[in-house]
């Protein structure tokens, strides 16, 4: 089997899981670490180290990282909390129709309560311009909501560039920096984004934690949507799961240091993908080739059907870049966001490469689909070469 | 026409039969264009993501040869492979009696599969109409 869906989720990183072990056993701290004694205050010390590890790889303050379940509730806290917060009455959200499902459901259930959306269309290569953000700004804007790196195609939006203009015009910004972190430098000191969600278990951590940056100066306010204890400054109430903390931390901190050479290793390997798949003719690559995260590479192969095209590479773990599911081949949104038609759309891959992945396993891997494409065309009787 | 060559391993779930020929696609192809004795049949369309083509050739009244084409999901890659080899060694009176439902007897397909089976019903059905024609 060889694995290329890196950016559905990693293996845990086997220094993270050392990092981990000694918060969930007797020997070791498993305090919670909200108690106010020896063993509370150790555990505590254990995630205090963690947010400032998370903090060293945004360029952020310890104090403005909010731990969470995951990105999906980080999303979810960002975009609720701050409506909630502001108020929904005639609240108004800018977005991009190509967003993770956890930011678009969300901001459907928010339609729910009266808040109007904007979901912007992006150009054929999966760009938002910053100028179609600020064209779609109303005076109650209260928020934008991009994602930084898109989990399907890669494509990297020009975040620094739009950032300081919504912070002149007083528009909170949130980012969903799931795929960015740990691929592309994120200094939070120099671009003035408010909220940024990240998540553990992309980058080599456990899954089942993430984070939310609230920035402090201006401070971005927040209605919690957990309440309890007052945890996390009373904005995410819970007892805190330190060794998923711990893990995330560790496995921010690695991949801190080991930022650029990770990045320059998966852009070498993913252009050798590319590179090979060119034997095949008609194939088209997905997202702006210029402006695309090292990870990722989404493909769509002209003359087969979807689905097939997944059957017939059953030992690639690769993503179909849809929401597919056996019951329903739904062809993936954010290619038809796109202008993809629904057989290109259907017709897809996305290949996302890891710390793991080898030059043989790229190699074999464009060797496998190569030949399967091939297969399916000549299988097919509406194939004409 | 060269076989996939994947392993046994059948991750997706699909019934034994449609992976089984959806690996080894045995009759894939088409016959030499002017080949005596061969009737086409097909059904589906683009649009539908589901396009199979059978190509029967008689000799004495029966099918002596067969291949098929396809283009679509697993399933209905796997009827268009096994009506042309069940339609081997039949009549054309033979054939007329076969219905989606044995299809998906046969094959094991599920509801929302279904129609796989009637696009194999459909394309077999046109290859007997362009018989009578002859």
């Amino acid at each position: 089997m060889i694995y290329l869906d890196y950016a559905a989720t990693t293996p845990l990183d086997a220094d993270v899981l050392q990092a981990m072990l000694p918060f969930l056993i007797a020997e070791g701290s498993f305090a919670n670490p909200a108690s106010t004694h020896g063993p509370g205050y150790k555990a505590r010390a254990a995630v205090e180290k963690a947010r400032a590890q998370v903090a060293a790889l945004l360029g952020a303050e310890p104090a403005e990282i909010v731990w969470t379940s995951g990105a999906t509730e980080s999303n979810n806290l960002a975009l609720k909390g701050a409506l909630e917060f502001r108020g929904l009455k005639n609240a108004h959200i800018v977005t991009a129709r190509t967003e993770h499902k956890c930011v678009l459901d969300t901001c459907r259930h928010l339609e729910t309560q009266g808040v109007r959306v904007t979901y912007l269309k992006p150009e054929a290569d999966g760009i938002v311009t910053p100028e179609q953000v600020l064209q779609a700004l109303a005076p109650e804007t209260v928020l934008v909501s991009l994602i930084w790196v898109n989990n399907e195609i890669g494509v990297v939006q020009d975040i620094p560039r739009l950032a300081p203009l919504l912070r002149e015009r007083g528009v909170l910004f949130h980012v969903d920096a799931v795929q960015a972190a740990g691929k592309l430098p994120i200094d939070l000191r120099a671009v003035p984004i408010d909220l940024l969600s990240v998540s553990a278990h992309k980058i080599y951590g456990p899954k089942g934690v993430g984070a939310l940056y609230v920035r402090k100066k201006p401070r971005a306010r927040l209605a919690p949507q957990m309440h309890g204890g007052g945890h996390e400054w009373g904005m995410r109430s819970g007892t805190l799961a330190t060794h998923q903390v711990v893990g995330m931390g560790a496995a921010f901190a690695i991949a801190a240091a080991r930022l650029q050479a990770d990045a320059e290793q998966l852009a070498s390997l993913r252009d050798l993908l590319w590179q090979r798949l060119q034997a095949l003719q008609r194939i088209l690559r997905n997202g702006d080739p210029a402006r695309c995260a090292p990870h990722l590479l989404n493909v769509s192969f002209e003359g087969v059907e979807g689905e097939a095209l997944r059957a017939a590479l059953p030992d690639l773990a690769v993503s179909s870049g849809s929401a597919c599911s056996s019951a329903t081949a739904e062809p993936s949104y954010v290619l038809r966001a796109l202008g993809r038609d629904d057989e290109l759309a259907n017709a897809s891959l996305r290949f996302s490469l890891g710390r793991g992945t080898t030059a043989a396993e790229i190699e074999q891997a464009a060797e496998k689909v190569i030949k399967q494409v091939q297969w399916l065309r000549e299988l097919s009787p509406l194939w004409k070469p | 026409m060269e076989t996939i060559t994947a392993t046994d391993a059948n991750p997706f779930g699909y019934t034994e039969p449609i992976w089984r020929l959806f690996l080894q696609t045995p009759h894939a192809g088409e016959f030499a264009p002017g080949t005596l004795g061969v009737v086409t049949g097909e059904a589906g369309s683009k649009a539908a993501r589901s396009v199979l083509r059978l190509q029967l050739r008689f000799e004495g009244g029966r099918v002596a040869d067969v291949r098929f084409k396809a283009y679509g999901c697993p399933s209905s890659i796997a009827v268009g492979a096994w009506i042309v080899d069940w339609s081997l060694g039949k009549t054309a009176a033979e054939l007329a009696t076969l219905r989606a439902a044995a299809l998906r007897q046969a094959l094991e397909i599920a509801d929302d599969r279904a129609h796989c089976a009637l696009l194999g019903e459909d394309a077999l059905h046109a290859a007997l109409a362009a018989l009578a024609v002859q």
